[in-house]
């Protein structure tokens, strides 16, 4: 039921990801497989980032214990945070209960970085806000708000309706295969990979370096002639014509 | 220099290997070698994007690559941003989009898994299976979604390889004397319409490619 609704509302606002009042109804199978998870499953899109440093002996014990840390916490209507990001389960963007053997396939560490944000609809904010503001100036007995009362309505009729609304979810896959100290990184959005990058060195306390011509080159190794040559190198050009 | 400064001004470095990529895949007729991986099949197919500042060039088909447009576009100083690329090796194909300032993959297809018994046997029926039921999330906890898990890993890494080995060669020319006195003057030639001798232009590369370093 509450799936149609929230099918329902996603139709209605456009959105790409569903409304829910309560993630746990994600467990349905059905739902869960609306998002893409393209480290299991269809076609790859992914930027590769170099892992910086070294991964300590016992990593397992603490990296799982770092990781928990770094689950996501679930945004709720009342805090001030419109946006918040963390760790989940690969493929499974609600399950947060992460255990060895969802986090550990092997040489790899496979997650899932969870993004959950406030998105309320621009024009049911306004026509929320303006209600609002015709009601508060009825009371008061007023013909205009002053610019302090007008945000402090907008705000209060924001939180309001994040009590009616979820937070819009979005994840990206995440594998880091240590054996190679490559993270593969599912989008080519630059947003989220500062954002993973980040939230990579706080779980892990590594830096990652992004894949590009020059870092590939870097990780590939140049001889010292050709260090010196990469270090002058100048664009080619081919256009005879002006 | 900074390090940032650094990868933003040689973010150019990935045009000119896709246009080495291209050019070489047209001269040895898509395939391609490597030391370390041999002969394998390597051509531009479905869309080719050549830009140079907010000026774009979108060419699409089989053989974007071959359009006169393309090579025109290059005259006119564009490079090549992105190319559809397909890639046959130890008999699998995949297909993928390289995007060339970042060196990213989008939209890899992975070669599709062979089922482990496919060679029908004589004389045998085989007993009507039930359609397999599509995977739930959840069941990717199980073993088998852990092997296709490595599977598309293990693809994904083989592809990686080929394309960091090109990568290494075609710096190794980039660095070295050959590119002024060898691959200009053949970039040159074929962007114009002018044959280039693959066996020369091959035998002189493959000198070049193993003197490196």
């Amino acid at each position: 039921m509450r799936i149609a609704v929230a099918a329902r509302r996603r139709h209605r606002f456009g959105l790409s990801v569903f409304f829910l009042r309560e993630a746990s109804f994600l467990a349905e199978p059905d739902l869960c497989e609306r998002y893409a998870v393209p480290a299991l499953r269809g076609s790859l899109t992914y930027s590769r980032f170099f892992v910086d440093g070294e991964v300590p002996e016992d990593f397992r014990e603490k990296y799982m214990r770092a990781i928990r840390l770094r689950v996501i916490k679930p945004l709720v209507a009342d805090e001030e945070d419109l946006e918040r990001s963390g760790w989940s389960k690969l493929g499974e963007p609600f399950e947060l209960d992460l255990t060895y053997d969802n986090v550990f396939y092997n040489e790899f560490i496979v997650l899932g970085l969870r993004t959950d944000r406030w998105q309320i609809p621009g024009p049911m904010l306004k026509a929320r806000v303006r209600e609002a503001e015709a009601a508060y100036l009825a009371k008061k007995g007023r013909e205009k708000l002053g610019r302090k009362e007008k945000a402090d309505l907008k705000e209060s009729v924001a939180r309001k309706l994040r009590k009616e609304l979820s937070p819009v979810t979005r994840v990206v896959d995440f594998t880091w295969s240590l054996n190679e100290g490559v993270v593969r990184f599912f989008t080519h959005s630059e947003k989220a990979g500062i954002g993973m990058t980040e939230l990579f060195h706080k779980t892990f306390g590594l830096r990652l370096i992004q894949q590009s011509p020059y870092t590939l080159a870097e990780r590939i190794g140049l001889s010292k002639a050709h260090e010196s040559a990469w270090q002058q190198i100048d664009v080619t050009v081919l256009a005879k014509e002006s | 220099m900074d390090r940032f400064e650094c990868i933003q001004l040689r973010r150019f470095v990935g045009r000119e290997w896709l246009l080495w990529l291209w050019f070489e895949s047209e001269v040895f007729d898509a395939t391609l070698t490597t030391k370390k991986h041999g002969a394998f099949g390597f051509w531009i197919e479905g869309r080719l994007v050549l830009s140079a500042g907010q000026e774009t060039t979108t060419i699409k088909g089989t053989m974007p690559g071959q359009h006169r447009e393309a090579k025109e576009s290059l005259l006119r100083g564009k490079t090549p941003d992105l190319a559809s690329l397909h890639l046959s090796w130890g008999g699998h194909d995949a297909t993928f989009t390289l995007k060339a300032e970042a060196t990213a993959i989008a939209g890899l297809k992975l070669p599709r898994k062979e089922p482990e018994d496919a060679s029908p046997t004589e004389g045998v029926t085989e007993p009507a299976r039930r359609p397999a039921k599509k995977k739930t999330a959840a069941a990717f906890a199980d073993d088998e979604a852990h092997e296709d898990f490595y599977e598309r890993m293990s693809v994904t890494q083989e592809i990686e390889e080929i394309l960091e080995a090109l990568y290494r060669d075609f710096l190794t020319l980039r660095l070295g004397p050959a590119w002024s006195s060898l691959v200009v003057p053949a970039l040159e030639a074929w962007s114009t319409g002018t044959d280039v001798d693959a066996d020369v232009y091959g035998a002189a590369r493959n000198k070049a490619v193993a003197s490196k370093k």
